[in-house]
């Protein structure tokens, strides 16, 4: 409907940036002497999934956290429905 | 005069420079993408657990990815190690491809990019 479409870019840069903040020796694929295909493969894709698993991420901690906020007949999703939603996916954790 | 005097002082000399802070995704996107899933109302102070929980996530995620990486012997993430990352998380199974999950969650460009492109890797990259 009227609603705004949600903006779909990948921050990749931002990505890049907090993964080197946590693992500064740790490297997402970049050779930039390699040919166009090959680089977009190596240096480009890797952050593409990273967005694709942040994206799936949150929305496991979004249906989790409808789920906890109808459990408590909520019609609105606070904080605590979140922080319950947070701790049944526990970050993704196995 | 009159008209010089009331000329605005530029805004940018007079502001403190943005302190340097640790890297996060940007408020504004963890909140549209969200309450796009949530699809229906959220609170305000909801979206700073939401924060909070993505920067576990991103830590969760780094440490996972080194483990992947160091596992194989090497210092550089690679495609493979997000597959088979999100194969762990149960988010890629035998029913649900990861293209699957490409077409659904990402947008048309990157699509583009994504399927066929790795499609033809899987011929460079043996490795693969």
């Amino acid at each position: 409907g009227r609603r705004r479409r949600m903006k779909r870019t990948a921050p990749r840069s931002t990505l890049r940036k907090i993964i080197k903040q946590h693992k500064p020796a740790l490297r997402l694929a970049a050779n930039a002497d390699l040919l166009y295909e090959s680089f977009l493969i190596f240096y480009f894709f890797p952050l593409l999934k990273v967005h694709l698993n942040f994206l799936l991420f949150l929305h496991r901690l979004a249906e989790e956290a409808r789920t906890s906020a109808f459990e408590n007949k909520s019609k609105i999703i606070k904080p605590e429905h979140t922080i319950a939603a947070a701790k049944v996916i526990k970050h993704f954790k196995y | 005069t009159q008209l010089l005097r009331a000329k605005p002082v530029p805004k940018r000399l007079g502001a403190p420079r943005r302190k340097k802070s640790e890297p996060h995704i940007a408020s504004g996107l963890i909140k549209m993408i969200f309450s796009h899933y949530a699809r229906m109302p959220v609170t305000r102070d909801t979206f700073k657990i939401v924060e909070k929980c993505s920067q576990r996530y991103f830590k969760q995620l780094s440490d996972d990815l080194e483990a992947y990486s160091s596992h194989a012997r090497r210092k550089t993430v690679e495609m493979a190690d997000l597959e088979l990352l999100m194969r762990r998380q149960g988010l890629v199974t035998d029913k649900m491809p990861l293209h699957v999950l490409i077409e659904r969650y990402l947008p048309l460009e990157y699509r583009k990019l994504l399927i066929p492109v790795a499609m033809s890797g899987n011929k460079v990259f043996p490795c693969e």
